[in-house]
């Protein structure tokens, strides 16, 4: 995939987090997939965006709140891996990604600060249809354009680190990915209290480990 | 209701898709609500009236995006039947509480990390990529388009008395039974990742001596996720990069 391929894809999936639709396309186990695919390596790029489905679950778009970005993190850490294969730009990928989603997050507040702007003032403007339609559909646009900025200055940095630092990398593909979840762990953890808690929930939450675990040694 | 044309309602309802679009510190999604409404206040206002309507619907509102719509078609129906203004502008005021902060709890807490769970499980189970994709996706915008559907009929036809109707609809109980099989979920997602055997391997964990040493300090990050809750994320991501930097530094000399 081109910078400017990536650039695009990173546009309208940072639509799709918040303003349009969200029908989660936008979400790190989807934006790897199309990332991976339109890289040419879907399987490493789907993998990096399943590490980050599991650090970000807990992110809700909740409110005002800042959350870090998932979308434009997964297309920058998920080209990134596709186009170097390998566990060390796995582990860059990933870790650029993650760095990468609190940027994304910030850029979000910056334009929601501009939005102050765009949108007509209830108590001052001169409110016609055609300025209420018009500051909406700018708002709109310079989100696209801030998330095919955010996702395009992100792949053409993580591509000068990863071709920098790539040989460099010790550990192999499954201490990567350990490492990796050991951190996604933590997201595990906080989403269990999220659904109520570990003394409201054990039983359900051991019955499905306990599922869970008799599976994958059938599997 | 009968000054509004059916394409003025659809078009309200497909506008409604971006009605966070224009978000923004002073108003939220006051933006987003007059361009949503926008096509029924013009079928019902005219010339400084309709100045007036949109001023009253640019104001500051906020809400679950997905039940948004419930307020959106309540307030064309209080428009398009000649309602008092006030009882519009306080209309909006009682109803956008209890929409942000059941949405966000059946949505965003419960209902989007349960389904991404479906589509990490059959990752980890070993189902090809298109699959997993699809096993989040399907199931979770079934019941996303069904809420926005139903927010919005809804508010078409009752108008102001929503309030009742959201109430009958128990949400909250709705919440409880996604977080439950949420917890159920998480624990078969942790039961797999966790297992010595193909599922390990599909997730890259089959790494021989260090296999039990990554266990090990998963289930401890866990037990952090649990006691310390969303306050650990960040610290949690920091230290993370903080390892792939170190393990760098030190590969390096």
């Amino acid at each position: 995939m081109t910078l400017l391929g990536a650039s695009l894809l990173g546009g309208a999936l940072a639509l799709d987090s918040t303003s349009v639709a969200q029908l989660m396309l936008s979400r790190p186990l989807a934006a790897g997939f199309l990332s991976g695919w339109l890289s040419g390596d879907l399987r490493a790029g789907f993998l990096a965006g399943v590490i980050l489905e599991i650090y970000l679950l807990v992110a809700f778009p909740v409110g005002g709140a800042r959350f870090p970005e998932g979308a434009t993190a997964t297309v920058v850490a998920a080209a990134t891996a596709a186009t170097h294969p390998g566990p060390g730009p796995l582990a860059l990928a990933v870790g650029f990604g993650l760095v990468w989603g609190q940027l994304g997050g910030w850029s979000i507040s910056g334009l929601r600060n501009l939005n102050i702007r765009v949108v007509p003032d209830p108590m001052h403007s001169e409110l016609r249809p055609r300025r209420v339609a018009g500051g909406h559909l700018l708002a709109l646009l310079l989100d696209f354009v801030r998330g095919a900025l955010v996702t395009g200055t992100g792949v053409w940095l993580a591509d000068l680190v990863v071709a920098h630092l790539n040989g460099r990398w010790p550990l192999g593909q499954p201490d990567t990915v350990g490492l990796f979840l050991v951190g996604a762990a933590v997201s595990a953890g906080i989403l269990l209290q999220s659904f109520g808690g570990f003394r409201r929930r054990r039983t359900l939450f051991l019955v499905g480990l306990a599922g869970g675990a008799l599976g994958g040694l059938l599997l | 209701m009968s000054a509004v044309t059916s394409s003025a309602r659809a078009s309200a309802f497909l506008r409604s898709f971006t009605i966070q679009g224009s978000w923004n510190y002073r108003t939220m999604l006051g933006g987003g609500f007059a361009f949503a409404l926008l096509p029924v206040l013009r079928q019902v206002f005219r010339g400084p009236q309709l100045t007036e309507a949109l001023r009253r619907h640019t104001e500051h509102f906020n809400a679950h995006p997905y039940l948004a719509g419930l307020a959106l078609g309540a307030a064309a129906k209080l428009e398009a039947d000649g309602c008092d203004p006030e009882l519009v502008r306080r209309f909006k005021t009682a109803i956008k509480g209890p929409l942000g902060g059941l949405g966000d709890a059946l949505v965003w807490a419960a209902w989007l990390p349960a389904t991404a769970l479906l589509g990490l499980i059959a990752h980890f189970s070993g189902a090809p990529p298109w699959l997993c994709v699809l096993v989040f996706l399907l199931p979770y915008n079934l019941g996303h388009l069904a809420l926005r559907l139903w927010g919005f009929r809804t508010g078409l036809r009752w108008g102001h008395e929503v309030g009742r109707v959201l109430r009958e609809a128990a949400l909250g109980r709705r919440t409880e039974t996604v977080s439950r099989a949420g917890a159920l979920l998480l624990g078969v997602f942790a039961g797999l990742v966790c297992t010595v055997g193909p599922a390990a391997s599909a997730a890259g964990l089959r790494g021989g001596a260090s296999e039990a040493l990554w266990l090990v300090l998963a289930v401890g990050a866990f037990v952090v996720g649990l006691v310390g809750g969303v306050r650990v994320w960040r610290p949690a991501a920091v230290v993370v990069v903080g390892a792939v930097v170190s393990i760098l530094t030190v590969a390096a000399r």
